[in-house]
């Protein structure tokens, strides 16, 4: 019993730390992009969010070995945890791959796209925000887990929309075709980012029916 | 034939029944099938359990086989017959990794001998449909029971759960009552169970102690050689979660001992089967394909512990 508990413990504390620190990774690269938006990103700086993503990774590996270091304590909710660590993962590694992108992005944003590129930013953000809270939640309120899920989905929209303005305006740009492609390239991996939260969000509302009805 | 000879083959037909007995014990079944323990502790927790069940409540070893169902009178040769015909059922079956009643395969050895020694008179046919009745019923009990059982506890507790962590502290709470329940369903059932395999030898002026370590030793060799099949086989009926194994077997537990203190003779194994078909149902889950196996094993153990019981009679007749 002790044993168990311990390990319980362990593992909620390596979980916190992990969701904490992707939330960090996110935010690092969020004012980043602001900088960038800005013209005042120093692209060393983009280091940060590929340090924190190696940190998540280490985080990973030593939930893992927590959670299946005894088998024996509830398999149906080790396999769902690892199954939302694995997927909160992939917030990760998309952001690291946007800093990795933004570090060879040779241009600066068009002047004319900023606004909806905020928009866009802003809303990744929040949608990163609201499923840490889910995944945080879900763990101890199922209904509140639950309605944040709606909200992931809400934001998401947003910036899918806030996606196909930006891309609408670069593509009707005529002038340096590699620029357009970036630029449209930057625009999508940032977007999946959003997108990802919202396929994440969408597996955890699947848990919480299933839960209760197990 | 010396007394010692003697002493050793009635050691040996003890040891082949208990091993037997063990070997078809699903007992543990749950405990696989909700992961609480792995099969290696379940099986250390089987041996300790059948070994103090037998050696601390095996004593009572006055246990008539068949003198309610046979119409003439039961001798050495018909109570060894029954007994190693039933027993050599019951390996059968565990080899398969399905669960039989000993009660039927018992029965089905009294009407083999009964009608061979007796003819169509040799068997009292009226207490065997009294008996009848509740083989039917056993397994409609336990659906029944578990069905209700569910979603009972389904709409007053889990229902009512929200996070992980709650569900991780109720599913631990069921699995603690859960291995209490089940140990001391082992104990008791080894206990039972043993006192065919201890009566044959308890005439011999033989050591009850020694008699009962040897019976003890028997039935956990037989879960641990044969009956992790059997475990297994009805751990894997339907998925099972500690919330969901107690939902199977505590009430048919409860009813079954019940039954035992009213002289009803309900079999556990079609209960606890019959109960997780009932909560697979309850749950709409998804049933192991095996089981019209055992609902096979179950349709063949009359006839089949009646014709071994047949051929075995005459030997054993001419030995004893």
């Amino acid at each position: 019993m002790k044993l168990l508990r311990e390990k319980r413990n362990e593992l909620q504390e390596i979980n916190e730390e992990y969701l904490a620190q992707t939330l960090k990774g996110a935010k690092i690269l969020h004012d980043l992009i602001r900088k960038f938006i800005e013209n005042k990103l120093n692209k060393a700086d983009l280091e940060q969010v590929i340090q924190s993503e190696h940190t998540c990774d280490l985080l990973k590996e030593k939930y893992t070995e927590v959670l299946f270091r005894e088998k024996r304590a509830l398999p149906f909710l080790v396999e769902d945890r690892y199954k939302i660590l694995m997927n909160v993962d992939q917030v990760n590694d998309k952001t690291e791959f946007i800093a990795r992108f933004m570090q060879v992005y040779p241009f600066e944003l068009y002047s004319d796209i900023i606004d909806e590129f905020k928009t866009l930013c802003e809303s990744c953000m929040q949608t990163v925000e609201l499923l840490i809270n889910c995944a945080t939640l879900i763990e101890t309120d199922f209904e509140s887990a639950y309605a944040k899920t709606f909200e992931v989905e809400e934001i998401r929209r947003k910036a899918r929309k806030a996606r196909f303005h930006l891309l609408e305006v670069i593509y009707k740009k005529s002038e340096e075709p590699t620029r357009v492609y970036l630029t449209s390239k930057l625009v999508t991996i940032i977007y999946e980012v959003a997108n990802w939260a919202e396929e994440v969000s969408d597996f955890l509302r699947g848990l919480i029916i299933k839960y209760p009805s197990r | 034939m010396s007394l010692s000879t003697i002493v050793i083959i009635f050691i040996i037909i003890s040891v082949l029944i208990s091993f037997a007995i063990g070997s078809n014990d699903e007992t543990m079944a749950t405990i696989y099938g909700s992961k609480t323990l792995k099969m290696k502790e379940i099986l250390i927790l089987a041996v300790i359990f059948a070994i103090l069940g037998t050696f601390l409540l095996g004593r009572n070893v006055s246990e008539t086989v068949g003198k309610d169902l046979l119409s003439f009178t039961v001798d050495n040769p018909v109570v060894l017959t029954i007994l190693i015909s039933t027993s050599i059922w019951l390996i059968i079956s565990s080899i398969f990794g399905l669960p039989i009643s000993t009660t039927h395969a018992t029965i089905g050895s009294i009407i083999g001998v009964g009608l061979l020694i007796g003819g169509g008179g040799g068997v009292n046919w009226l207490t065997i449909l009294e008996m009848a009745l509740w083989w039917i019923l056993s397994p409609l009990i336990g659906y029944i029971v578990t069905y209700l059982a569910y979603k009972l506890i389904h709409k007053s507790i889990i229902n009512k759960l929200s996070g992980f962590r709650n569900y991780e502290r109720a599913e631990r709470y069921f699995s603690y009552i859960l291995l209490i329940v089940i140990c001391w369903t082992a104990f008791s059932r080894a206990g039972n169970d043993c006192s065919n395999a201890v009566g044959i030898v308890s005439g011999l002026q033989v050591d009850l102690n020694f008699i009962l370590l040897i019976a003890g030793l028997s039935i956990a060799s037989g879960i641990v050689v044969i009956g992790r099949g059997v475990i297994k086989n009805v751990g894997t009926i339907t998925e099972l979660h500690p919330s969901t194994a107690f939902a199977s077997e505590i009430p048919t537990s409860i009813i079954l001992f019940f039954g035992t203190l009213l002289g009803i003779p309900l079999s556990g194994s079609h209960m606890l089967v019959a109960s997780l078909v009932g909560l697979s149902k309850a749950r709409r889950a998804p049933m192991s394909k095996g089981l019209w196996k055992i609902v096979l094993i179950w349709l063949l153990t009359f006839p089949a512990a009646g014709i071994i019981s047949v051929i075995l009679y005459f030997p054993i007749n001419a030995f004893v």
